[in-house]
């Protein structure tokens, strides 16, 4: 086979989903109007797939906070922070995020994927041992693999099928790594956190949890489902994103382990990137503020949650049992799907589209997350946009 | 006493058909018999879900754990026999 060729498997997926209209993977938002609307082939579109929990893009003082940050230290860092130096700010967030989790130590990334890339690689060594839940994240599975460890799967959520697992792994499972999310994002459920404490605390492992989806939107104070179920001083690794609801873009990795301090000396992934600039460090501890002062938003959140949870459900849709802002929709066929997606994004409602092998099992899903920033009537909308589009359920 | 090598390819040639059958996929019935050199992923167009899915049905089925690493130059039902082999056996070879 020619370098090349192994392109053609992709190019046929890529006709398949242009066959019905626009590629699902490729819109283009030509114009930004609020966290939750934009301009769509010349339509005023809901934005209804954004990871936008808090809508906090727009916030006038997060702009301000980035926009004061280029004005004063400049557009990039223009290097790696091992390499070229960090920027104050940096630590500055490091600390405002340790802080937050209630613990010592705290370190940012450039990104999510690179945050739990960075901290598994460093973490994990050959011979080592890994319990990755079924369903996790494409970086949380890069990292284990990145590592070069042993890694077994456990089925999602299932937490019967991590004690067998621990058991098999005998006096191993005392070193093992057990990796798990908070809230899951394509279906919207949330991990047994308090079983799998339980379990890891039985064993003598150590449990690393990505709050990516979850910060800012679960527990009191808004760190995650960890906090939600009262776990959170048994999580030894909480990794997390400023792309969601932080509105910017970068990870984080923060850990009562002083060790934590030394993976800035052994993770690739961190060594070898360029920093965030300091315009997305400034808006995203201005963010972190915002999100700590203002619990309204959270409450608005979940008001919208709630209605479109109901909403969906009550038009006959198939969806999870737990409401939560990312709500999943079970079409079934691929080719029920696409069109139905297609007349969402034509009638202004802009959501993901997940048609396997990018699903979580056999079916294709519309996925929409919601938004403290989505008014009522949006919500309405969206709901009135997705009874319209039922028809194409009864396609044979 | 280690199990039969043969022994193990049927239980997964079966542990297959049935996850096929299962998943409705067309080409099991074009494809005829399942045997040792089936290819799990070229001759039934298996994505990479669907290979990780059939991979925790084996590991329930031998009640084994198996490295997803050790998947990545297993094509083939016997490719997948020695992987059961080994862990059913704890050998280190």
């Amino acid at each position: 086979m020619a370098l090349l060729d192994k392109f053609a498997a992709a190019a046929a997926i890529r006709d398949q989903l242009r066959s019905g209209g626009p590629d699902p993977t490729r819109v283009v938002i030509d114009e930004i109007i609020s966290p939750t609307e934009g301009m769509v082939e010349g339509r005023h579109t809901i934005l209804a797939g954004t990871n936008n929990y808090l809508g906090l893009t727009f916030d006038p003082d997060c702009t301000a906070a980035g926009m004061k940050a280029i004005a004063t230290q400049g557009t990039g860092t223009t290097g790696s922070r091992m390499a070229n130096g960090s920027f104050a700010a940096h630590g500055a967030l490091e600390q405002d995020l340790a802080a937050f989790y209630g613990v010592p130590y705290g370190m940012v990334f450039s990104t999510g994927y690179a945050a739990n890339l960075g901290t598994l690689v460093a973490l994990l060594s050959p011979g080592d041992a890994v319990l990755l839940d079924a369903d996790a994240h494409a970086s949380l599975y890069d990292g284990c693999q990145m590592s070069g460890a042993d890694i077994f799967r456990f089925r999602h959520n299932d937490v019967g099928s991590l004690e067998k697992r621990l058991q098999r792994l005998g006096e191993r499972a005392h070193d093992c790594l057990i990796v798990t999310e908070g809230l899951y994002s394509v279906m919207g459920d949330c991990a047994p956190l308090v079983e799998i404490v339980a379990l890891k605390k039985r064993y003598g492992a150590l449990l690393l949890v990505d709050e990516a989806h979850s910060l800012g939107v679960y527990g009191d104070h808004g760190c995650g489902v960890a906090e939600a179920q009262g776990v959170m001083h048994e999580v030894d690794f909480f990794v997390g994103t400023f792309s969601k609801s932080l509105g910017a873009m970068g990870g984080f990795c923060v850990s009562p382990h002083a060790e934590l301090e030394l993976v800035r000396y052994v993770s690739r992934p961190f060594i070898f990137t360029a920093s965030s600039s300091p315009s997305i460090i400034a808006s995203t501890r201005e963010a972190l503020h915002q999100l700590k002062t203002r619990p309204e938003l959270r409450e608005k959140l979940w008001r919208n949650a709630r209605r479109l949870h109901e909403g969906l459900k009550s038009l006959g849709f198939e969806i999870g049992p737990e409401v939560s802002p990312v709500i999943a929709v079970r079409l079934g066929k691929k080719e029920i799907a696409l069109p139905f997606w297609n007349s969402l994004l034509e009638n202004g409602v802009y959501t993901n589209l997940m048609v396997p092998p990018a699903s979580p099992d056999q079916h294709s899903y519309i996925r929409c997350s919601v938004s403290a920033a989505h008014t009522a009537r949006q919500v309405e909308t969206i709901i009135e946009v997705f009874g319209q589009a039922k028809r194409f359920m009864s396609m044979p | 006493m280690n199990t039969p090598m043969d022994e193990i390819e049927r239980r997964i040639c079966k542990l297959l058909a049935s996850y096929l059958e299962t998943s409705n996929f067309a080409e099991l019935e074009a494809h005829g018999d399942i045997t040792a050199d089936t290819n799990i992923v070229s001759d039934f167009t298996l994505d990479s879900f669907q290979v990780m899915e059939f991979m925790m049905e084996l590991e329930e089925s031998f009640d084994i754990m198996i490295d997803v690493n050790s998947l990545s130059n297993s094509h083939t039902v016997r490719d997948l026999a020695r992987i059961v082999s080994h862990e059913l056996d704890g050998s280190t070879d």
